[in-house]
């Protein structure tokens, strides 16, 4: 039996909503297969008021063994580090998770904002909103570069937004069934499992990048979306084309360029006007080229790319 | 309904339109070269503005050439927008049939 407490800072409720609605194993699984007991969440628990304040001093206490904290959200310093616009069981939010990081096994940040800050931390960031263990690519956040839990792990970062449902309950299981040993976190505490490869491992448009043959409008079901559409699928670390959505599709499937969303800088250009769904170019020649690949490498392979592109390759070759 | 030999037709009689127009020196805005997405997007915006028809008017906001630009041989062959096979320019706000030796200054790579 594990005990898993999950509270929410400056956030939308996505990754709750993701939580919810997982499959591989599915939010009941984990209570009636993987001995997971929910001791508290924003949309589960039962205890208000009172009775939740003391449920809360007592994992602080240790009268409560708290095996697994998750958080979801900013932490929240505003105004002037006081953290009083996110107040919570009586007293500022962050003075909980101060409180519970310290005593807990194991600590997982759920979604964009609780591991980098994600939309809240964005300049001009009003809410003075951090990240558990990072601030965008920072390292320090909220508890700090040298914070580890009980267990010696420092924060599990599952980023996102929200992040997918099935990298949620998955590593809660490996947490809660002692198999914690087993995940190995790449330089931003990212489970390696689901952060090494990218999200445009397994697009169906790989072709239409290979032959360098554009979509220039959502929904189109011919060409790749990084040329003209912004996709940042050949540099943002996800399995997002591996482990579907709704077991479905994913956004590059639909016709809808990655927005890089497991990257800490997500949302990049800080939304400036003109940034979203645009490749940034300077000269014609786009600002964020695949990982590992050098511009003169890039303008050359297009050349040879475009003048190999079969007549295929331009038509929409998806019939059903 | 047209057929795809009246469809080849219309595309050879419009490239052959547009590359006497470029031949008897029309004078197109090659300049300035947008820098930047946000550069890019203010030309879009001006050919959004014209009459679906204004094939001239695409020609000169976009800076026609028919023939490479700079010294790096810009042209349509290598551009992102280019479709080899159909010869034909995919941004939606030009939609033309153009020559691989071709050149505008909304080329991409
Ligand atoms: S659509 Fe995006 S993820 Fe898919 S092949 Fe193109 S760049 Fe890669
Ligand atoms: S496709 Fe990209 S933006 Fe969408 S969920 Fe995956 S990583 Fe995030
Ligand atoms: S955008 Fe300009 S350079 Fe590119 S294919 Fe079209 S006409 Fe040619």
């Amino acid at each position: 039996m594990a005990n898993l407490l999950w509270l929410q800072g400056g956030a939308c409720s996505g990754n709750t909503m993701s939580f919810l609605n997982a499959e591989e194993p599915s939010a009941v699984d984990l209570v009636t297969d993987f001995g997971i007991n929910v001791l508290w969440h924003p949309s589960l628990g039962m205890e208000l008021g009172d009775n939740l304040q003391k449920l809360l001093r007592a994992c602080v206490s240790g009268e409560i063994a708290l095996d697994i904290f998750a958080f979801e959200g900013t932490v929240v310093n505003a105004p002037n580090g006081t953290g009083d616009w996110n107040r919570f069981a009586g007293r500022p939010m962050k003075e909980w998770v101060r409180e519970l990081a310290n005593v807990a096994q194991f600590v997982v940040a759920l979604g964009d904002c609780a591991t980098w800050g994600g939309i809240p931390a964005t300049a001009p960031n009003p809410t003075e909103s951090q990240g558990l263990q990072f601030l965008k690519r920072e390292r320090g956040g909220f508890l700090g570069p040298d914070f580890t839990a009980k267990s010696g792990l420092p924060v599990i970062n599952i980023p996102g937004c929200p992040a997918h449902p099935d990298w949620i309950t998955q590593i809660l299981v490996a947490v809660a069934t002692g198999n914690a040993g087993e995940i190995t976190l790449d330089e931003f505490q990212r489970p390696k499992t689901f952060f090494t490869s990218f999200t445009q491992t397994g697009c169906t448009r790989n072709m239409h990048f290979a032959y360098k043959v554009s979509a220039t409008e959502f929904g189109q079901r011919k060409g790749c979306l990084f040329y003209d559409l912004g996709c940042r699928g050949p540099m943002t670390h996800s399995p997002c084309n591996r482990i579907l959505w709704n077991r479905q599709s994913s956004k590059t499937r639909a016709g809808m360029p990655c927005l890089g969303c497991t990257e800490p800088e997500f949302p990049f250009f800080d939304l400036e006007p003109g940034t979203v769904f645009k490749t940034q170019t300077v000269m014609g020649v786009p600002k964020d080229l695949p990982a590992g690949v050098d511009q003169a490498g890039y303008i050359k392979l297009t050349g040879a790319a475009k003048a190999a592109a079969p007549a295929w390759a331009e038509e929409d070759i998806f019939v059903v | 309904m047209a057929t795809g030999g009246a469809k080849r037709e219309d595309h050879a009689r419009l490239l052959q339109e547009i590359a006497q127009m470029l031949e008897d020196g029309l004078e197109t805005q090659t300049e300035p070269f947008p820098e930047t997405a946000q550069e890019f997007a203010r030309i879009l915006d001006e050919l959004r503005a014209l009459d679906p028809d204004d094939v001239k008017g695409r020609l000169v906001i976009a800076g026609f050439l028919n023939h490479p630009y700079g010294p790096d041989g810009q042209r349509c062959q290598e551009c992102i927008y280019y479709l080899v096979h159909r010869r034909w320019c995919d941004l939606p706000e030009l939609s033309l049939p153009v020559e691989p030796e071709w050149w505008c200054r909304l080329w991409k790579i």
